[in-house]
């Protein structure tokens, strides 16, 4: 262990090392994206999916479950089963619908990313119940929050012009059925 | 040998999408016995001319599919100024029609197997660089079947130290991918579907509206624009898949919501209700198919027109199931009422004008079994569509 000579990190490689090999995690990235799910309005760079990751969507993924349990109802082959289907569902109707070539793996990442306000959802479920007028607020509050991210970046990724609402609502939709397992 | 006869008389008939999926076999089978194989002799202006029409009669995109098979190395579009407007591919001063030139600086189209080797080693690494960069925007491998393919052959010709390409691999890439497109085509034809989604937020809000209101609106023929129907986006007459697809998932769940807050919520009612809804759907149409043709009636509906006609009554399904959440029964029961006599005054109007002759469609009084025929046909399609409506299994 001799110099600490200072290495230059190039953007796209500022990965996390261990033991002298890179884990291919990029902590910088996935800050960028998750910063820009949870500001749903501001428009996004459409070079931010340029490098498929699903780390930070498993994470959400796994969080959820997490919160879930917390609050008492052990669903996991729910979530797994529903986001798989919704993702290949997502799927198919992008690439019918945007003249692009569209990846299996953006859109599963891009979902899993939106799927950040719903974890906070159910997080404020583990401790008061959502049954009420409160609860249903909150969860379309959620709801929409995520898909309107959602949308907006599959718009700004797959240049869609005049489309946002119509991608809105299939994801709608899906994190809908989220909120329903949280919620019910 | 047999399709070849089959033209002149069908290709008046139907100047359809159809005559290009039955021109794609023959043309690919022509492709391996007449003009391809001696292209070598020819001069290369008419060599980028034939295989250009080559591509557009086998409906390949040479921008899209072709040239990631090249690279870089391809920057040259086939004929000069034409293509490409949507990537970054500078125009050359170089055309085709220098392929006797050297290739020192990578940027050839191609030149003959006969030729000098020249910069052969410029070309390859340009090759290689330039089939890493073919990728569209950094999507995985497993994104684009087409890409993945010219892909393929591009590293399976780089693999055999071929250090440059030549018009016979451009014959062949063109032919594998039309062989590709035709296969692909024969079981979901991708290119229809995707025509049927081309909406916008615009179209789809009119549309509801008109599914649920359709009185007022005077116009319901179907622009055309040379011979092909305009995309749904650009007339609002014009069917599409996005509504139905969405009317359908939504209905499913707002109907398994509905009957799940009578009971407790569970999601195998949400699978049961989807397969009977699905099932009621397959035979709607199914049914539709076999009257249109028992009637024998000339028209231009595809299958994918009827399903989406068959669909857009679940727009109504859900207004109704929704009120009749929100509101209670009678509720429910009047925006049904209202939501089926919308439909069947919407088909019937919709109907009309591809069902009927053009005398009929005008209103004129026409005479004869056979006009009278399809009115009954057009009124039963419509009708069905609110008793189907009603006869939905809620509440």
């Amino acid at each position: 262990m001799g110099d600490f000579q200072p290495f230059e990190q190039d953007f796209y490689q500022s990965g996390y090392y261990i033991d002298d090999q890179e884990l291919g995690i990029n902590f910088d990235h996935i800050w960028q994206k998750t910063l820009t799910v949870l500001n749903p309005f501001k428009p996004a760079d459409g070079s931010i999916m340029n490098e498929t990751d699903l780390t930070g969507p498993v994470l959400f993924c796994v969080a959820l479950g997490v919160t879930l349990m917390m609050a008492g109802k052990a669903h996991f082959g729910y979530v797994y089963g529903l986001s798989a289907t919704a993702c290949i569902g997502m799927y198919v109707l992008l690439s019918l619908m945007s003249s692009l070539a569209v990846s299996y793996g953006c859109v599963a990442s891009v979902l899993g990313y939106c799927l950040l306000p719903m974890v906070g959802v159910s997080a404020v479920a583990v401790f008061c119940s959502l049954q009420g007028f409160l609860g249903t607020v909150l969860a379309v509050l959620g709801i929409s929050w995520c898909s309107l991210s959602a949308s907006k970046i599959f718009i700004s990724t797959m240049a869609m012009e005049g489309q946002q609402l119509l991608v809105a609502y299939p994801c709608a939709l899906l994190y809908g059925l989220f909120a329903l397992l949280t919620v019910f | 040998m047999i399709r070849q006869h089959q033209f002149p008389s069908r290709q008046k008939a139907q100047a359809q999408t159809t005559a290009t999926t039955t021109m794609l076999p023959m043309v690919a089978s022509t492709a391996t016995h007449s003009q391809m194989v001696s292209l070598d002799t020819f001069p290369s202006s008419s060599v980028s001319e034939g295989l250009e029409q080559l591509a557009l009669r086998l409906e390949v995109d040479v921008c899209r599919d072709v040239l990631p098979l090249y690279g870089e190395s391809m920057k040259a579009p086939l004929t000069a100024g034409k293509c490409c407007q949507e990537t970054k591919v500078e125009e050359p001063n170089m055309r085709m029609g220098n392929s006797s030139m050297d290739g020192t600086d990578g940027s050839q189209l191609f030149e003959d197997t006969s030729g000098v080797a020249a910069g052969p080693q410029a070309g390859y690494s340009n090759q290689q660089a330039g089939l890493q960069a073919a990728g569209f925007s950094g999507q995985s491998l497993l994104s684009d079947p087409m890409s993945n393919l010219a892909m393929a052959y591009g590293s399976s010709l780089a693999s055999q130290g071929r250090k440059w390409w030549t018009r016979m691999d451009l014959q062949n890439g063109v032919k594998r991918l039309a062989i590709y497109k035709v296969k692909l085509d024969r079981f979901i034809p991708i290119s229809k579907l995707k025509y049927y989604f081309a909406v916008d937020t615009v179209y789809v809000g009119k549309k509801l509206g008109l599914l649920v209101f359709p009185y007022m609106h005077e116009n319901w023929e179907v622009s055309y624009q040379q011979d092909t129907p305009v995309a749904p986006r650009f007339d609002v007459n014009a069917p599409d898949l996005y509504i139905p697809a969405m009317a359908f998932i939504t209905y499913v769940l707002v109907a398994g919501l509905a009957l799940g807050t009578q009971n407790k919520f569970s999601p195998e009612l949400l699978g049961v209700q989807a397969s009977s809804a699905l099932v009621w759907l397959i035979m709607e149409v199914l049914a539709v198919l076999l009257s249109l043709y028992l009637v024998t009636v000339n028209t231009d509906l595809t299958t994918i027109d009827l399903l989406a006609f068959s669909g857009y009554k679940y727009v109504g399904m859900i207004v109704g199931v929704v009120s009749g959440l929100l509101f209670g029964r009678p509720a429910y029961y009047l925006s049904l009422l209202w939501c089926c006599a919308a439909i069947f005054v919407f088909m019937i109007r919709t109907l009309r004008l591809k069902l009927l002759s053009e005398a009929a469609a005008e209103g004129r009084q026409v005479r004869g079994s056979r006009n009278q025929l399809r009115m009954y046909l057009t009124m039963s399609i419509a009708g069905a569509q609110p008793s189907s409506c009603s006869g939905s299994p809620t509440t």
